[in-house]
């Protein structure tokens, strides 16, 4: 009988169940659709992440030196699943580089992708060059470690966040009224650091809610704001114009709390964009016959579970931002629950 | 054209001239009617560091339009809708100067029962942040004398001299400045009160403790509109006071 679990995803979840099988010495398998492990935040370059505001790598390479260390494990890295037949414990998978294997349980962590704010088209992204995105941002602060606007190089003199972009948004169609939970807290981090390091730039935030929820609230809401100077207004952006007789982005909507239109001038605009489930995801639910939600399309945990990593198929278990969106330090947690449900499982059919 | 329903504009978003003539046309009324639109088109964001810079201004960033401080707020609750601290801060922070100058006949009304500042859940001292935008917005010209804030000083001058008010003379004293005819004695030059052209109801506060022939208070009235009372070596504090508000740039009489 077999006795391998199959991880799919190399990123946070992935990498993290990875790890924790490894350490018990279970024979496992990590497909990755990348040429390089980490996920999101090391493929996308992300700067800092919550809560714990350390790096991708900080956070990560520990994982991936792991995995690759682990004589258990074997990574395969430009690998996808291609097909799945037989029940639980006896899975027998295909790979897009032809190998067949016996697998016993399934974790899945393929994760989630950023929303396309082209679909917006009222905000300007792709017409106007100022208007960047939030991952956009980051990327600016890892690669050239310097915030300026695309259209000339220069520092703004004032820079808006917008909340939001693809997150409860019925216009999108049904796919898009979740929350994207990271949104909020993000900008309220990535806007101090902004004061922090050019005290000059005026920081505005446009939302509609903040939900930096639990012990977020300080960190990421009130030090912005008491600490930091960064100005929350309350309303969402409308629409986005560009002035030539200044050079500036006009940014519109209403300020509900003083119940007045408002056309602002910008430097920069960074919009906030929401979560997805990957293409990965979708594709692995049809080949699993995962259950979905049906309306935002990310998967499900079991009803009748309290666990929200086990999928209501047997053997296979679900982590990570496949299931919605997620913070690294919860996706970590959950691939590590993953793997020890997963286990569980192989224990209660497998003499090992 | 005529706009039907004028009364639903702001009268100073309507621009309008009763005569015009352009290159010889006459379009002279409606004609030239221009309605100025309601957007926002830019904050001040220098008047937030202005109020900052005020001694008590400092908390200003703390507040997170929750509204404790208006819901418990006596002004708002009892006299007017329009006394919204909460809102004076919103306002302040993004400087939305003719949105706030819209509020500046009420923004005097705050009656100092502290309780905003002792319910704030962030900590902010809601009613010094909203002196400080008062004191940040008149440094700016941008307040008139308001009836309160004249009082303010007519209150403050009393306790300047004595150290205290005497309740008689602050009452007939106001009242004299607003115009009253108020009767006084010959001699020493004190009001009479329920004589001369004052009015009605301060007529009757005058006669009450008479009707009720609560003597004491009578006599303790008359003895201190006759001889105003003086805070013990007043003079001393008064120096200090005078060095405090020269400092402060306050012109003193």
């Amino acid at each position: 009988m077999a006795k391998t679990v199959l991880v799919i995803g190399g990123g946070p979840a992935g990498l993290s169940a990875a790890k924790t099988l490894g350490k018990l010495g279970i024979p496992t398998v990590l497909v990755e659709k990348e040429n390089t492990l980490g996920g999101r935040p090391i493929l996308e370059g992300y700067h800092t992440l919550i809560p714990r505001k350390m790096t991708p790598s900080q956070v990560l390479a520990p994982y991936i030196e792991e995995v690759q260390r682990s004589s258990s494990v074997k990574v395969k890295l430009n690998t996808q699943l291609v097909s799945c037949e037989g029940t639980a414990p006896d899975f027998k998978v295909k790979l897009s580089d032809g190998e067949e294997l016996e697998i016993a349980a399934i974790i899945v962590a393929t994760g989630f992708q950023h929303f396309d704010p082209r679909r917006k088209g009222e905000l300007g992204y792709g017409i106007f060059p100022d208007v960047i995105t939030n991952l956009e941002l980051e990327q600016m602060f890892s690669k050239e470690g310097r915030l300026y606007r695309p259209s000339n190089g220069q520092l703004p003199e004032r820079m808006a966040f917008v909340f939001c972009v693809g997150s409860r948004d019925r216009q999108l169609g049904v796919t898009n009224v979740h929350c994207c939970r990271y949104g909020c807290a993000l900008s309220g981090l990535q806007a101090s650091e902004i004061r922090e390091k050019y005290p000059q730039v005026e920081v505005f935030c446009y939302y509609m809610d903040v939900r930096t929820y639990g012990t977020w609230e300080y960190p990421f809401y009130w030090e912005p704001q008491e600490k930091y100077g960064v100005r929350y207004v309350r309303g969402r952006i409308a629409e986005i114009t560009y002035s030539h007789s200044d050079g500036k982005l006009r940014i519109k909507h209403e300020d509900t709390i003083v119940k007045r239109p408002a056309e602002i001038p910008m430097d920069l605009v960074v919009l906030v964009l929401g979560m997805e489930p990957s293409e990965g995801t979708k594709k692995i639910a049809r080949i699993l016959d995962l259950a979905q939600d049906p309306d935002s399309q990310f998967l499900i945990p079991a009803q009748e579970s309290g666990s929200n990593v086990i999928s209501p198929k047997a053997g296979v278990f679900i982590a990570g931002a496949c299931k919605g969106p997620i913070d690294i330090e919860s996706s970590l947690s959950e691939g590590e629950a993953a793997a020890v449900e997963a286990l569980a499982f192989i224990g209660a059919k497998v003499t090992v | 054209m005529a706009i039907h329903e004028k009364s639903l504009i702001d009268p100073e978003r309507v621009l309008r001239k009763d005569k015009l003539l352009i290159d010889g046309i006459d379009i002279s009324g409606d004609w030239n009617l221009i309605i100025l639109p309601r957007v926002v088109q830019d904050y001040d964001l220098k008047f937030l560091k202005e109020v900052m810079e005020e001694p008590e201004g400092k908390t200003i960033l703390q507040c997170y339009q929750c509204s404790y401080c208006t819901a418990s707020c006596p002004v708002h609750n009892y006299w007017d809708e329009r006394y919204n601290p909460r809102h004076f801060i919103h306002l302040a922070r993004l400087g939305l100067l003719d949105e706030l100058q819209k509020y500046t006949d009420v923004m005097w009304r705050c009656v100092s029962c502290h309780k905003c500042t002792h319910r704030c859940p962030k900590g902010v001292l809601v009613e010094e942040v909203v002196k400080a935008i008062l004191k940040a917005m008149s440094k700016r010209g941008l307040i008139e004398e308001y009836p309160s804030k004249k009082f303010d000083k007519f209150f403050f001058d009393a306790v300047y001299q004595y150290g205290r008010i005497e309740d008689g003379e602050l009452l007939f004293g106001w009242i004299e400045k607003q115009g009253y005819r108020v009767t006084k004695d010959p001699l020493l030059k004190k009001p009479i009160p329920f004589m001369g052209n004052i009015p009605q109801w301060l007529k009757e506060l005058a006669l009450k403790p008479l009707k009720n022939m609560n003597i004491g208070f009578l006599l303790l009235n008359a003895k201190h509109m006759l001889f105003h009372p003086k805070t013990k070596e007043w003079n001393r504090f008064k120096q200090v006071l005078r060095k405090v508000l020269e400092e402060e740039g306050t012109s003193v009489s």
